[in-house]
C-alpha cells in the first residue's frame, strides 16, 4: 500500500473537524477520503468502501464512536480504527484501547499527528 | 489572562465604555505600546514624567527615550530593557485606548497600578499563566465561592479562557458576571454534559458575532449561517468541553460523560440555575451559559 492508494475513512458529526482533516490528508497525498457523521453512517461506509484506516470520533449522534469501532471490527478484526476524540480520557482511552482501536489521537488533531499516522499505516 | 479582567477592570471602573474597549481591542495586535507606556508600567517614570517628554519631543526631533535620558528620567539600560517587552497585550490595549483618546496616560497609569495592587499582580503575572493566581482571580470574578460546585465551575471557565485565548483570539473583554434562573438564546450551540457535574454549555450569540466566533475558530472568513458556521461553533464547544472532561477525569477523578454538540438556529429557552459569562470581542458580544 502507499499513500496515493491508501482509503481512509473520517468519521466525525463536526464538518469542520472533517474538514481540516482532509485537507491534512490531501497534503500528505491521501486523496482516497470517504466521510461519515455519525457512527450509524460510518459502519455503512466502512462496509462499502473497506478503507484501510478509519478515524473515528467518540462523542456521535445515533451511535457513538466506541459503538461503531465494535461493529467495524466485528466485521473486519483487521480493521485499523483510530479514535480522534477531544475527550482523551483516560476511561475513554481504556474503554477505546479493550476494544480493540489501533490508536488514539487527542483534538485538536495536527497536520503532523495526521502525518506519522499515515506514515505508520503505510510501513 | 489577567489582561482581559484589566479590560473589564476599565469598564467597571467607567474609565472606558464598552464601545471604546471593542475599539481598542479592534486595534490591539498593531498598536505597539510607546515607551512611555511601558515606562509607567514598570514603575520607572510618572504619567506627569511621560507628559512632560511627550510635549519636550513637540519640541525637539528626538527619539523618546533619548529625551527621557537627556531629562535624567531613565537610563539608557532602562530604555533597552522597556523596549524588550513591547509585546505585552495589556500594553498594547493600554496605548490603543490612549491613542484613541479614550483614556490619558495618567488615567491609565492609575488603573494599572490600582489593578495591580488588587490582585497582587506583577508584569510577569500579567503576561503568565500563574493557575493559582487565574483561578482567584475567576472564583471572586464569577461569585463562585458560595456554590458548591465551585471546583468545577472555577476549572470550567478557566479552562474556557484558556481556550478561547489558544484557538479564537486574545482580545476579549469579559463583562460582568450573570447568575440567572432562565436562559435564552437567540441563536446558540449546545452541548450537555453528564455525571457529578450534570449541565447544558451554551454558546449564544447574534448571528454577526457568532459568525465572527465561527469565522475564528475556522480559520476562514464565514458569512453565510450555514452548516459551516454552525459545524465551528459546535466544534469549539465540543473540543472544550472534551478537553474538560480529561481535565476532570485527570484531576478530581472523576468521569463525565458528554452528549453530542446540538445547533439551535431558531434559539432556545431553558430553566434552571444559569451562570452567565458574556465576552466582547471585537466582532461583537459572545456569551457562553452554563445552565446547572
Amino acid at each position: 500500500m502507499t499513500v496515493e492508494t491508501m482509503k481512509v475513512l473520517i468519521c466525525d458529526d463536526s464538518m469542520l473537524a472533517r474538514k481540516k482533516i482532509k485537507t491534512a490528508l490531501s497534503q500528505i497525498g491521501v486523496t482516497q477520503v470517504f466521510e461519515a457523521s455519525d457512527g450509524e453512517q460510518a459502519i455503512a461506509v466502512f462496509k462499502d468502501k473497506r478503507p484501510d484506516i478509519t478515524l473515528m470520533d467518540i462523542v456521535m449522534p445515533k451511535i457513538d464512536g466506541v459503538e461503531a469501532l465494535k461493529a467495524i471490527l466485528a466485521e473486519d478484526p483487521k480493521a485499523k480504527v483510530v479514535m480522534a476524540s477531544s475527550v482523551g480520557t483516560q476511561e475513554n482511552l481504556k474503554e477505546a484501547i479493550k476494544a480493540g482501536a489501533f490508536d488514539f489521537l487527542q483534538k485538536p488533531v495536527s497536520e503532523d499527528q495526521i502525518k506519522s499516522l499515515i506514515s505508520k499505516t503505510v510501513k | 489572562m489577567f489582561t482581559q479582567f484589566f479590560g473589564n477592570y476599565l469598564l467597571n471602573k467607567g474609565l472606558v465604555d464598552t464601545q471604546q474597549l471593542a475599539d481598542a481591542l479592534a486595534i490591539q495586535k498593531e498598536t505597539r505600546p510607546r515607551l512611555g507606556v511601558l515606562a509607567i508600567n514598570a514603575g520607572y517614570m510618572t504619567a506627569e514624567q511621560v507628559d512632560k517628554v511627550h510635549a519636550e519631543q513637540q519640541r525637539v526631533d528626538k527619539r523618546i527615550g533619548d529625551i527621557a535620558c537627556d531629562m535624567g528620567f531613565l537610563t539608557r539600560e532602562q530604555v533597552e530593557e522597556l523596549l524588550s517587552t513591547q509585546g505585552a497585550a495589556h500594553l498594547q490595549l493600554g496605548q490603543a485606548l490612549v491613542n484613541s483618546g479614550a483614556m490619558t496616560n495618567a488615567a491609565f497609569a492609575d488603573a494599572l497600578n490600582s489593578y495591580k495592587k488588587e490582585n497582587s499582580l506583577n508584569d510577569v503575572d500579567f503576561g503568565g499563566d500563574s493557575t493559582g493566581k487565574i483561578d482567584d482571580i475567576i472564583r471572586k470574578f464569577y461569585n463562585f465561592s458560595e456554590d458548591d460546585r465551585e471546583a468545577y465551575l472555577t476549572e470550567y471557565v478557566a479552562l474556557l479562557f484558556k481556550n478561547i485565548i489558544r484557538f479564537i483570539g486574545d482580545d476579549f473583554t469579559p463583562l460582568a458576571s450573570e447568575h440567572l434562573n432562565k436562559a435564552d438564546a437567540v441563536l446558540a450551540a449546545a452541548q450537555k454534559i453528564n455525571g457529578d457535574f450534570a449541565c447544558t454549555t451554551i454558546i449564544e450569540a447574534l448571528s454577526n458575532s457568532y459568525l465572527g466566533f465561527a469565522s475564528r475558530y475556522a480559520g476562514e472568513e464565514l458569512t453565510e449561517l450555514d452548516e459551516m458556521a454552525h459545524a465551528s461553533t459546535g466544534e469549539f464547544l465540543n473540543l472544550h468541553n472534551g478537553l474538560f472532561t480529561v481535565n476532570v477525569s485527570n484531576e478530581m477523578n472523576t468521569e463525565l460523560k458528554l452528549e453530542p454538540q446540538e445547533i439551535m438556529e431558531t434559539g432556545c429557552s431553558m430553566q434552571g440555575e444559569v451562570y452567565g459569562i458574556p465576552l466582547v470581542f471585537p466582532f461583537g458580544l459572545v456569551r457562553f451559559l452554563l445552565v446547572l
